[in-house]
């Protein structure tokens, strides 16, 4: 019964902790870093409006957060202890067993810090200490605070990460948090959100679409070529999406009976694509792999830099992602396709006892898949203002690292687009930090290649051989 | 024992059919794969493939869904670190340069198995992962392509004989992998492939085997780099994504099961081969600017068909098990090396149209060699017709009235025919080859050779002179 109540209450999203004195707690400290960051802003010689827009959004933000986590406390605390817990906490190993691989982190991390600031003279500043100090934080935080939350652990870590990097980058990056900066830091995060959907929904089910980049890169060019032939671009765009929606048709399709080696099949449909648009928009042309063309002004504000939405000059490329996360997020948890997404991943054999198609549910997938990816395509044209079959090529891992790290099981069942959209922004950030410091796109593609095991470690590993006899 | 046995081998009827099928058309279409220096190149581009086909395979076999897509990227590393490590005069020498490819690969693929024995994350996350950070550090050691290889192996890529290291290496690999498959060691890593829990119940050390099959994996790719290195002799760090596809494709192609449990060191290798010639009847074909796009859509293309035919596989079958993969290799074989033999001895190559189709059916083919002097003398006398006389014929053949020569013709075809059909039904029920399939296609090959020696310099240049 209890355990019944815990969920409805973790399930809200808008949860209030019970006691008065929390929420009056949460709201004075809300007060106190929304004063904090009024405070920098100003210090910083931002835009008054502008200042006043962050803080309100931080505090919104920040109470939100207090406040779930508080209810989990509360929950956890006025849950009475059962007699299974007794007999386990009896049986837990001592405490060094329990938290050697966070002392052991922790004790790498001290160690790396004090023989690169032994050795670099330029590292012996504040900056860099309150960037240990607050990785040290991240790890505390991941390996103790995280296990109160068993289903949202990997968003809990995500934001935690989230709120470090933004931290450590205000500090090292000069202009991190000026505007500019950080439309462009959402921008790329639309982009890659956007392409990220299909994925997560793909991934939800168990599977994996590595035709993302291709499709992406088909549509980049496919669409430029059709403009460039006297297409209307309405229409292009339109036959563009249809396209893209059809290969995710064709993949869902194919790999049904191969549900195992998805991956594969989808990665030989994407070659297959790229190749065929290739051939198609080279005939006649001197130049293959190059379309030339004219990108309609329209589509150009869309995606844009410079782009304005309604007198705003913020993209609006950003607000469809935010509005289209939103709506997702809602549709995922409150309708029936939603929750038979989830059924299915989790447990096939009991979804088709209750009358779920399997069929139809991981093709609508794919096929909300290559549907994304080619407004991806159309968007990241609108960008850059001409096509590049290789636009794609980041999107083939990038997807795959935001839908992991945001903490999507590629198992299916568990995770959700929210996830993801933390996995994105971390991603996005990580790789303009690592921008700043000065570190090119193949020295970002190593530590996100390296980043990925650990973030899939902490939340999705395997029970050892000996447990599943 | 016999109806799985043949299950398993027709898997291997698609890459042999493809095969006789690609080798025809490119040997139609670019005689010259078929003198020395063709074929002599042919296996230098085709080792790279063969043989991260082989590493990819070992892995795979273990189970778990193991696909190592970092194959290609891993082989690229080995490759620009060589070249890297070449230009600063650090490692130079052969042993040094083996000790250092085989080392990085083993190296790898133990870290590969560690990570997933010990943090137990699903294989495909950390092969993704190593795809990411290895495309990425091979930008950073190596900017653009470019480099030297060492200088002991810039004659290897050459191709000008058959004889190269590289075909010592690719020869040594297969071996080394047949003589893998007998051991204890390897029926346990299938067993733990088909069925994990299985194994480990049935008290197999499955986290040695998965080790194990990984080291075998980083052996194989030190290999396929050092011949892709001889191959390109510089340095190429944006390879992996292509070779890593085409490893697949062949991997597929050739019949092992991605989840793991079943595979072949044929299939493998048939696989391989399938590929390599794909892409070399796509390059006679020369679509100029579109090459690789049309390499892309045909590698794509072949990928899926060929994942979705091992769906159709066990239904074909049920009602083919009498049909031994290995036997129609034999009569494929046959018919091919009737078209290799043709075409390597042709002077001046012109193909009558009528000629061309007749030498896709044996039997047709046999009838027509009767009655003509020019064929009877170009298929039994051919030291004589190359070295461009007249010369010796054989007396038997002519010395028959016409009758004769029908009567004997229907009797040798009824004897073949016989013959074959017996070998089908026999070899289907066979776990492996017999002894006499083995010596026939030993002399096949050795035949083959000596015809390509004999006819020699004369016809590799007619030949290459019709390319232009």
């Amino acid at each position: 019964m209890s355990v019944a109540e815990r969920e409805t209450a973790r399930r809200s999203p808008l949860a209030a902790p019970r006691s008065m004195f929390l929420l009056w707690f949460n709201i004075a400290l809300t007060f106190v870093v929304a004063a904090i960051g009024f405070g920098m802003g100003f210090a910083q010689g931002l835009a008054a409006q502008l200042v006043i827009l962050y803080t309100i959004v931080s505090a919104a933000v920040f109470l939100w957060f207090a406040n779930a986590v508080t209810v989990v406390f509360e929950d956890r605390l006025a849950a009475p202890e059962t007699h299974a817990d007794e007999e386990s906490a009896a049986r837990q190993p001592s405490w060094w067993r329990r938290n050697w691989v966070m002392l052991l982190a922790m004790a790498v991390l001290l160690v790396l810090y004090l023989v690169v600031t032994a050795t670099v003279e330029a590292f012996r500043q504040l900056e860099y200490l309150i960037t240990f100090v607050i990785l040290e934080l991240i790890l505390l935080f991941a390996f103790k605070v995280s296990v109160h939350f068993p289903r949202t652990r990997s968003a809990f870590i995500g934001l935690m990460i989230l709120a470090a990097l933004l931290v450590i980058s205000a500090f090292t990056i000069d202009g991190f948090l000026s505007a500019p900066s950080i439309r462009a830091l959402l921008l790329f995060a639309a982009f890659l959100g956007i392409a990220s959907v299909g994925q997560t929904m793909v991934a939800l089910l168990g599977g994996l679409d590595l035709s993302i980049p291709f499709v992406i890169g088909a549509a980049n060019i496919g669409l430029l070529f059709l403009i460039s032939l006297g297409v209307p671009p309405w229409v292009a765009t339109g036959f563009v999406l249809l396209l893209g929606a059809l290969l995710g048709l064709i993949n869902g399709l194919l790999s049904y009976r191969l549900q195992a080696q998805a991956l594969i099949i989808t990665l030989g449909t994407g070659f297959a694509l790229a190749g065929l648009v290739q051939i198609l928009t080279s005939i006649g042309s001197e130049q293959a792999g190059n379309v030339m063309g004219t990108v309609p002004g329209w589509l150009r504000n869309l995606a844009a830099m410079n782009g304005t939405t309604f007198g705003l000059a913020v993209p609006p490329a950003i607000i469809i992602w935010i509005v289209l996360s939103v709506l997702i997020i809602l549709f995922m948890r409150y309708t029936a396709y939603g929750r038979y997404i989830y059924a299915l991943g989790g447990n096939r054999e009991s979804a088709r006892l209750l009358g779920i198609s399997e069929l139809k549910y991981w093709t609508l997938a794919y096929i909300v898949s290559g549907f994304f990816s080619a407004v991806t395509g159309c968007l990241l044209l609108g960008w850059s203002g001409g096509g590049f079959i290789d636009v794609g090529e980041n999107y083939l891992f990038m997807t795959l690292a935001a839908v992991v790290i945001g903490g999507t099981s590629l198992a299916g069942g568990q995770g959700g687009y929210g996830f993801t959209v933390i996995g994105v922004l971390v991603l996005q950030l990580l790789s303009t930090f690592l921008i700043g410091i000065g570190l090119n796109y193949e020295w970002q593609q190593f530590i996100f290649g390296l980043l990925i095991l650990p973030m899939v470690a902490l939340y999705s590993r395997a029970p050892p051989i000996r447990s599943q006899v | 024992m016999g109806q799985n046995s043949g299950a398993e081998k027709t898997y291997l009827l698609v890459p042999i059919l493809l095969i006789a099928v690609l080798t025809s058309t490119a040997v139609i279409r670019s005689p010259s794969l078929v003198t020395l220096p063709g074929l002599g190149s042919a296996i230098i581009v085709a080792a790279p493939i063969i043989l991260a086909t082989y590493a990819l395979m070992a892995t795979t076999i273990a189970g778990r869904g193991t696909i190592d897509l970092a194959v290609g990227p891993l082989l690229a590393f080995i490759n620009v670190t060589i070249v890297r490590l070449n230009g600063l005069d650090i490692v130079t020498d052969p042993i040094p340069v083996f000790l250092l490819a085989l080392g990085i690969g083993v190296l790898y693929q133990i870290l590969f198995a560690l990570v997933i024995i010990v943090v137990r994350v699903q294989p495909i996350i950390v092969a993704l992962s190593g795809y990411l950070a290895l495309s990425g550090i091979n930008l950073v050691i190596l900017r653009r392509p470019g480099g030297t290889a060492p200088t002991w192996m810039s004659d290897w890529g050459a191709g000008e004989t058959i004889f190269s290291p590289v075909l010592l290496i690719v020869l040594l690999a297969t071996g080394g992998w047949l003589l893998f498959t007998a051991t204890t060691f390897y029926s346990n890593l299938r067993m733990m492939g088909y069925d994990e829990r299985a194994a480990y119940t049935s008290g197999v050390r499955i986290y040695l085997a998965r080790l194990g099959a990984h080291v075998i994996s980083g052996l194989f790719v030190g290999l396929a780099a050092i011949c892709y290195t001889a191959l390109i002799s510089s340095g190429n760090p944006n390879a992996g994504g292509q070779i890593t596809l085409t490893a697949v494709t062949a991997l597929v192609l050739g019949g092992v099961a991605l989840s793991g449990g079943r595979g072949s060191v044929t299939g493998a290798l048939l696989g391989a081969v399938t590929l390599f010639l794909i892409g070399y009847v796509l390059s006679t074909f020369q679509f100029g600017a579109i090459q690789s796009f049309v390499t892309d859509l045909a590698y794509g293309t072949i990928l899926v068909s060929s994942l979705l035919l091992t769906l159709l596989v066990p239904i074909v079958a049920r009602h083919i098990s009498f049909v031994s993969p290995y036997a129609a290799f034999i009569v494929l074989a046959t018919v091919v090396g009737g078209i290799i033999l043709h075409v390597a001895t042709y002077d001046s190559f012109v193909v009558a149209p009528s000629v061309a189709q007749a030498l896709g059916d044996p039997v047709a083919n046999k009838a027509l060699a009767v009655p003509d002097d020019n064929l009877v003398q170009r298929y039994f006398v051919l030291p004589e017709v190359a070295s461009g006389g007249t010369g010796g014929i054989g007396p038997v053949a002519l010395s028959l009235t016409p009758l004769q020569q029908i009567a004997f013709a229907t009797a040798a075809i009824l004897v073949l025919v016989v013959f074959t059909a017996r070998m089908f039904v026999v070899e289907a029920v066979t776990p492996r080859l017999s002894l006499f399939l083995y010596i026939f296609i030993g002399a096949l090959i050795v035949l083959t050779f000596v015809t390509l020696a004999q006819s020699g310099p004369g016809a590799a240049a007619a030949a290459a002179g019709e390319i232009p």
